[in-house]
């Protein structure tokens, strides 16, 4: 049985249905709706496919290698490793690329005879193919090749609205990013090549001793600055907030979901597995970045107006909690603390997949509201609830998970990231207990403000009255966008649920890397006990919490209806406003709701307040019709990197134009030094 | 061929290259690539002696017609067409172009090029005063302002090249090489015309007034 599910025709098989669904689409590309089926058809069939092929993987423990030769070339190789880890990554894929087709096959409407169905469908696969490229490839020519594919399919899906001229911005910026980080990438693995002499990752692997520690550690630096400008960590971000917006919402989801772990699960392959044994600062470098990424994504993301804006910040946000487990697991296994380790990585997982989960339904719940509204600025929504439920009650769900409230998936990551965290506060020395403590006080500032960032959002969504006319008109999302949206929703509950199972699976996940092989489990898990941290340190159950609440819920409904109530007859009245007609005005806005957190921040967030008066009588100035307050943040890391960048850049570039100075006589005279040196250097 | 004799070439192949970058007139410069060139072509001959290949004799006869005769007969009537008689335009002044010159010919000659110089170990003199042609052509086409003598610097150079891949062991297939002396052919054409075009939209061939092509 294990032989027909998992063999390497299988693995082609699940390609090739992208493939087959990228091309075929483009051939319909002149019939919308025909287009339209076909990528979503396929889409849907394939990432079924991934689904059952990862699931098959990771239940069956098996690992699955095949190379093709490419006769031309003796280092590159088109070769694939598909272990426990490479198939959990193409389950959270799949998984995500299910709901988000399902959903584009109804999203997708509204573009007919705007712009090119068949086109779409042609990136969306191939983006979706070379995901699951990037994640089994285990040559790192091959590996780049698809990472390329997937950066410049995913650009053009940024740049499909093309007549907004924000998303050809967007999609530039978003191109300028990553071939900064590819560059970064494709130094580290020359530098690998250098001293391995191969780009296969089993041989970089087995021959990590030939590389030297200094060498090792400018590796290090490219890879963070590489695969970290994917994923977004904090100062390389600045594609993200610009580019998740301009795609369309079920794209985002995807990228937002899926493309940005994909930086994520390289970090882990490079530091966990194949770059293994490194030095402790790495670890703790890491648990800064994803400090600061996580405290400042939410920070910006509470001063966002943009709904998407706000979404991708956010995403910022998880990255770097994700990045204190995986930190906090390098610290540990440097100072050889396997068990502890294995928590962390477990937490950083499991973390990455529950994001996954909560931000692809936030981003599709989202452009279901934008989709009605067009426009992403939350200011003019307002009380969508009535229009839109559903929408509304799986936009909740998303929030509550992704503020880390239970029972949803959210909150036992977080758990599961504290408990590494405090493991190392327990456990560690002082110099470590430090570091450890700071990542700890972010997460938790991190999480009180992501729940207040989606209390506002959700509130100025979702509650209250209609802020713009335009709430009038709205209906409810097509069918197939609910569904995906459903199936996500559903997710976030069940992944809550069943958090004991899943963390088993994770220590799997975890134990089938060869520095955790003989790696004794840190925590016990089972559905009905939850997770137990070892010696008893702390544990949580799902069941437990989710039945508590259940009876909390049903014991607070009894009590108003047939206690409080139970003599009270309902009276419906309008809301009394002082005396005043209520109307938007009466409303706060997100302004307002976060003016007081941005002006605790204000160290970080610098912001400038602008008050803006008219008064009834613009010479005694007593009595003032209308007051406006607009608050503008400071683009910090573009005040302090990006412009001082650009500077030096600009500086160089006038330094360096000199040497064009049109002579003839001058440019051979370059090419005649050259060819001296080089000559002299290599003979 | 006596090894000598080959020297004896070479020489004068490096003696024009002197004479190239020394020169004032126009003429005697398109008179010195004649005689490399017939040089090149006595090489050529020589090749075809020891392998007694047919094609050869084909690429010496079409060396000795485009290079020796057609050519300079090409940027004769350049000259008196434009009465470019003087070609004095160089960045460098007479006894700097020597030093230069001779630092170019030490460093062909120094240990640091004996990997390429002694490929084929029997042939490194020959090698040496091949690679000190070479750069001493490149330099030739740095210094001089004129385009004539720019075009006669980088022909040169292919002759240098040519030399130094016969005596290196680098020669490639006789069809190859009538495909080179062919594109030889063609470029001096259009080279031809470009000039004739560029003087009559500038009035001169010195590249540095060639303001207007600058952006």
């Amino acid at each position: 049985m294990l032989e027909i599910i998992t063999p390497s025709v299988s693995f082609f098989v699940l390609l090739s249905i992208f493939f087959i669904g990228a091309i075929s689409s483009l051939i319909y590309q002149k019939n919308d709706s025909i287009a339209n089926f076909l990528s979503s058809f396929f889409s849907i069939i394939g990432s079924l496919c991934g689904l059952f092929f990862s699931v098959s993987m990771i239940i069956y423990g098996k690992n699955l290698s095949f190379i093709i030769n490419y006769p031309y070339s003796s280092f590159f190789k088109i070769s694939f490793h598909i272990d426990l880890l490479s198939a959990f990554f193409i389950f959270i894929i799949s998984l995500i690329s299910l709901f988000c087709s399902i959903y584009g096959v109804g999203y997708l409407k509204h573009f007919y005879k705007k712009y090119s169905i068949g086109v779409f469908g042609f990136f969306y696969n191939l983006l979706i193919g070379s995901l699951l490229l990037v994640v089994t490839a285990s040559n790192g020519i091959f590996f780049l090749i698809a990472w390329e594919i997937m950066s410049i399919s995913s650009y053009f899906l940024v740049v499909y609205d093309r007549y907004d001229t924000d998303n050809i911005k967007a999609g530039f910026l978003y191109l300028i990013m990553t071939y900064v980080g590819t560059v970064f990438i494709i130094l580290s693995f020359l530098f690998i090549y250098k001293y391995i002499g191969s780009f296969e990752f089993i041989d970089i692997k087995s021959g990590i001793s030939l590389i030297p520690l200094s060498i090792k550690n400018n590796i290090f630096i490219f890879t963070i600055i590489g695969f970290g400008t994917k994923a977004g960590i904090i100062p390389f971000h600045i594609w993200l907030p610009a580019a998740h917006p301009a795609a369309p919402s079920h794209v985002s989801a995807l990228m937002s979901g899926v493309m940005i772990k994909t930086g994520v699960y390289m970090m882990i392959r490079l530091f966990v597995d194949i770059l293994q044994p490194i030095p402790v600062w790495w670890g703790i470098l890491i648990l800064i970045i994803g400090s600061i990424s996580s405290l400042l994504g939410v920070l910006y993301a509470l001063t966002e107006h943009d709904i998407k804006r706000l979404l991708a910040f956010h995403s910022i946000e998880n990255i770097g909690i994700i990045l204190l487990g995986l930190g906090s697991a390098l610290i540990f296994y440097s100072l050889n603390m396997p068990e502890l380790a294995l928590l962390g990585l477990m937490a950083s997982l499991f973390h990455t997949l529950n994001h996954a989960i909560f931000k692809s339904l936030l981003f599709l719940s989202a452009g279901s509201v934008i989709n009605e509204m067009h426009t992403r600025n939350i200011e003019e929504y307002g009380g969508i609830i009535k229009y839109m439920p559903q929408t509304a009650m799986f936009f909740l769900i998303g929030s509550m998970a992704i503020s880390a409230l239970p029972p949803f998936n959210g909150f036992f990551s977080e758990w599961l990231t504290y408990q590494a965290l405090f493991q190392g506060v327990a456990q560690l020395n002082l110099s470590f207990q430090g570091i450890f403590i700071i990542a700890a006080s972010s997460l938790a500032f991190t999480g009180g403000l992501a729940l207040t960032c989606f209390v506002k959002a959700f509130g100025i969504i979702f509650l209250a009255r209609p802020r713009s006319t335009k709430v009038s008109s709205i209906k409810e999302s097509p069918l197939s966008m609910r569904i995906g949206m459903g199936f996500l929703a559903l997710m976030s509950i069940l992944f809550g649920l069943f958090s004991g199972y899943t963390s088993r699976l994770l220590e799997k996940i975890g134990k089938d890397l060869s520095i955790f092989k003989d790696t004794n489990y840190f925590t016990s898990a089972s559905f009905y006990q939850g997770i137990d941290i070892k010696n008893s340190f702390a544990s949580v159950s799902a069941p437990i919490i989710f039945v508590v609440l259940i009876i909390i819920i049903f014991a607070v409904i009894f009590i108003f209806t047939f206690v409080i109530n139970k003599n009270q007859k309902i009276k419906i009245e309008n809301t009394w406003g002082c005396g005043l007609n209520l109307n938007k005005r009466a409303e706060i806005t997100a302004t307002g709701f976060a003016r007081s957190i941005i002006l605790v921040f204000k160290g970080i967030l610098k912001p400038s307040i602008q008050n803006e008066v008219e008064y009834h009588d613009a010479d005694s100035r007593y009595l003032p019709k209308s007051r406006v307050i607009t608050i503008h943040v400071k683009n910090i890391y573009n005040y302090y990197f990006y412009q001082p960048l650009r500077n030096i850049i600009n500086i160089i570039s006038l330094k360096t134009k000199n040497i064009q100075s049109g002579n003839i006589n001058a440019y051979i005279s370059y090419i005649f030094i050259s060819l001296i040196i080089a000559l002299l250097s290599v003979l | 061929m006596n090894i000598l004799f080959l020297k004896f070439l070479f020489g004068v192949m490096f003696l024009t290259l002197v004479f190239l970058h020394l020169t004032k007139k126009n003429f005697l410069a398109t008179v010195a690539y004649s005689i490399q060139s017939l040089v090149i072509t006595i090489v050529l001959f020589n090749s075809f002696l020891e392998t007694n290949n047919f094609y050869l004799l084909l690429v010496v006869f079409l060396s000795l017609v485009i290079k020796v005769i057609i050519a300079p007969i090409f940027f004769t009537n350049l000259i008196k067409k434009h009465a470019l008689a003087f070609s004095v335009s160089t960045y460098f002044s007479t006894p700097l172009i020597l030093i230069i010159i001779s630092i170019l010919t030490f460093i062909a000659y120094s240990d640091k090029f004996l990997p390429l110089t002694s490929i084929i170990p029997n042939n490194q003199a020959l090698l040496s005063i091949a690679l000190s042609v070479i750069f001493m052509s490149l330099f030739l086409i740095i210094n001089r302002k004129g385009a004539l003598s720019q075009i006669i610097g980088i022909l040169s150079l292919e002759n240098s090249i040519l030399a130094f891949i016969i005596f290196a062991g680098l020669e490639q297939s006789p069809g190859l090489q009538i495909g080179v002396i062919f594109n030889m052919f063609i470029w001096i054409i259009i080279a031809s015309v470009f000039i004739s075009m560029i003087y009559k939209h500038f009035g001169t061939l010195n590249v540095t007034s060639m303001k207007n092509l600058k952006d």
